[in-house]
């Protein structure tokens, strides 16, 4: 069983203690790090991380191309460890689509299933279906050199379902796409994985496209998951640094602490006032320490400077069309970036003025550090 | 115009080397295939179908009238190419393993890999067809070695047999084969081999339907390149086939040398020239045909 976002389902994917090292001795590189992860069944689970981070590592060791080095790997419920990628009910959309040149679009999405040695109707059955899926009927008979890049792009998708896999895993399927076919292909594979209830693990580097594609986030880093949750919790409840500065743009303020009751700290802020913070999970903040808070620019409003939470400096201001970020000094000194909504007739703010903020509840979040 | 006229004479060079060494010489051979043997050697310039009946038909000395199939020559003609074919068959059978393990060592080892391939040729080619002599005589190394070791009572007759011409020309072929292989193998993306394994294909599966297919125009190179100097070998049958084992090549040498008949010499060479276009075509149509890589 795994628990996702507070449900309980079947896992799909369950990974113990994995490491992964390449190379020998001095030269050993330990690409995956203890890595803990239980994927449900039918959910959008993401890879996020930077370059070299080890995604396609993870992925790889799923699909079979690698064997780990050490810990456990079940698929469906039994241990894959040893089998080739020829005996898992996984298939891989490759980040280079990898279709066979020497065969025609319907050939290429049939080769799963006559590998599978399934009879030639039920092949073309289910080709035929999963052009539709895609779109692509028109194109059956071309050679992948003679479609477009998003074409290609779901031919790959169409070869790796039709043989109708337990897990779906997509290494950065839509990162060669320029962008308005990009935001079309991730609402099509939204569209793909709701139709079909088919695992899908999603690697990507673009944290808006998890973000808003994703079931759950796991955000590497170095090898390791640092974070895993909702986009919601990965996007308002960074418990990392790393995974707070790695998604959208945030303030990171170095503030007190006041007192400590549950999962909740009282920061005090640099005004005189004190406000409350989520701590993560198993740290315990001592009251009189300095903690590293973040909190999302669009988190806190300007507001007449009597009563407010903070004050401080406008220092620039850039525009952005739908909204403008005003960079401000605290009264301590701090930085603060500030996202404010452009609407039509509102004063311009000029640098030197003195604000008054108010923080949204529960938007301050402590950083494990 | 005027413009075309000066590309054309920037062309005038290569088309001049084309004309005078490829096909000049094809011509004067062609046109010798149809004179009539001078007495030292050389030609007459008479016209004469003489040579071209002789390389199939042979006359009875005592009655000229009685006419029957040249079969020494047929024969020979039928061993050069089937023992052409399976020269080829056997640098294919041992080529793609050689180039696939040169294409799957890492980038860097590769082209120390490739060089080892390539170091034959630094030797002249007599001297190694020599040396294979010395390994496969009777008492030559190999025999030697069985001998001794007790594997064998007598010597193994190994040098003047149709065993040894394959090995000589096999082995003096092998890295023309080799090389193709490696560079269709070098331009294969490795993801494709992933992607037939992760569509549940075997090994062999995986081998037959995407592997072969695409290091196909390897192959092709490969063949013609191992092929075409196979048919016309002379080196290797003279050393390792001996006085018996003739190949085309030594036949038509033979006819310039002792025989002193340059146009029955020069009707063999056009012959063997038709025969190789002609196996080429028959080659390509059928292996090349369903490359669809390279038809739209
Ligand atoms: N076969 C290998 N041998 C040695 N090191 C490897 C091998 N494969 C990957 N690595 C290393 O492991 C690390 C993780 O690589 P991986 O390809 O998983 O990164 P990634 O997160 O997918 O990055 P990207 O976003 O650039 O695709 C990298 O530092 C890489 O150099
Ligand atoms: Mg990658």
């Amino acid at each position: 069983m795994a628990v996702v976002n507070g449900a309980r389902v079947a896992a799909e994917i369950e990974i113990a203690a994995l490491g992964k090292v390449f190379g020998q001795g001095e030269a050993a590189f330990h690409a995956l790090k203890n890595i803990n992860l239980k994927i449900a069944t039918g959910e959008f689970f993401t890879l996020l991380g930077p370059s070299g981070c080890g995604k396609t590592t993870l992925l790889r060791v799923i699909a079979g191309f690698e064997q780990p080095s050490t810990g456990a790997l079940a698929i469906n419920g039994r241990q894959v460890a040893g089998q080739g990628p020829n005996k898992r009910p996984v298939n891989t959309v490759f980040q280079s689509y990898a279709l066979f040149p020497h065969m025609t679009v319907a050939q290429n999405i049939g080769f799963g299933l006559k590998m599978l040695g399934k009879p030639r109707s039920e092949i073309d059955a289910t080709v035929a279906e999963m052009l539709r899926l895609v779109r692509m009927e028109a194109l059956a008979e071309r050679r992948p050199s003679e479609i477009s890049g998003g074409q290609q792009q779901r031919v790959a998708l169409a070869r790796a379902l039709a043989p109708r896999p337990r897990v779906l895993l997509l290494d950065e399927p839509l990162s060669a796409l320029d962008l308005k076919l990009r935001k079309e292909m991730q609402g099509e594979l939204k569209r793909l994985q709701t139709e079909t209830g088919i695992t899908f693990v999603f690697v990507t580097h673009d944290q808006e496209e998890a973000l808003t594609m994703s079931d759950r986030i796991a955000v590497m880093s170095a090898g390791r998951i640092l974070q895993l949750g909702s986009p919601d919790e990965i996007y308002n409840a960074p418990v990392d640094r790393f995974v707070a500065d790695f998604i959208g743009e945030t303030n990171f303020l170095t503030l007190p602490v006041a007192g400590v009751s549950g999962d909740q700290a009282h920061l005090d802020l640099p005004g005189g006032t004190s406000a409350p913070a989520r701590l993560p999970a198993g740290l315990a903040a001592a009251p009189g320490s300095s903690v590293t808070a973040v909190i999302r620019p669009e988190q806190a409003e300007i507001a007449p400077a009597e009563g407010a939470d903070l004050t401080a400096e406008v220092e620039s201001a850039t525009f952005f069309g739908t909204d403008t970020h005003l960079h401000l000094r605290l009264s301590d000194g701090q930085p603060f970036i500030l996202r404010r909504q452009n609407r039509p007739g509102q004063p311009p703010i000029a640098p030197g003025t003195r604000l008054g903020l108010v923080l949204a509840p529960g938007a301050l979040q402590v950083l494990r550090d | 115009m005027g413009g075309n006229g000066w590309k054309w004479l920037l062309c005038a060079p290569a088309l001049v080397v084309l004309v005078l060494a490829a096909s000049g010489p094809l011509v004067i051979v062609a046109i010798y295939s149809f004179l009539s043997p001078g007495n030292m050697g050389g030609v007459t310039w008479e016209f004469s179908t003489e040579a071209w009946f002789r390389v199939f038909f042979r006359r009875d000395i005592f009655e000229p009238d009685l006419v029957t199939w040249n079969t020494a020559n047929l024969a020979i003609f039928w061993r050069s190419v089937w023992l052409s074919i399976q020269t080829t068959v056997i640098c294919a059978v041992l080529g793609f393993p050689t180039a696939w393990f040169i294409a799957t060592r890492s980038p860097r080892s590769r082209p120390f890999w490739l060089f080892l391939i390539t170091i034959p040729f630094w030797t002249n080619l007599l001297i190694r067809t020599f040396a294979i002599q010395e390994m496969i005589r009777n008492n030559g190394t190999i025999n030697t070695v069985l001998l001794w070791s007790g594997l064998i009572e007598q010597p193994l007759q190994m040098l003047f047999t149709d065993f040894a011409i394959l090995l000589g020309m096999a082995y003096v072929f092998l890295p023309l084969m080799v090389l193709p292989l490696y560079a269709a193998m070098d331009k294969m993306n490795l993801s494709l081999i992933e992607a037939g394994y992760d569509l549940y294909g075997s090994r062999g599966a995986v081998l037959w339907h995407i592997i072969l297919p695409l290091v196909k125009p390897g192959f092709i190179a490969g063949s013609i390149l191992v092929f075409i100097p196979a048919i016309g070998a002379y080196v290797t049958p003279r050393v390792l086939g001996g006085g018996q084992s003739l190949m085309l090549g030594n036949l038509i040498a033979l006819q310039f040398g002792q025989g002193r008949n340059w146009p029955l010499g020069s009707a063999l060479a056009m012959l063997m020239l038709i025969v190789v276009v002609v196996a080429l075509v028959i080659y390509l149509r059928t292996v090349g045909r369903s490359d669809g890589e390279r038809r739209v």
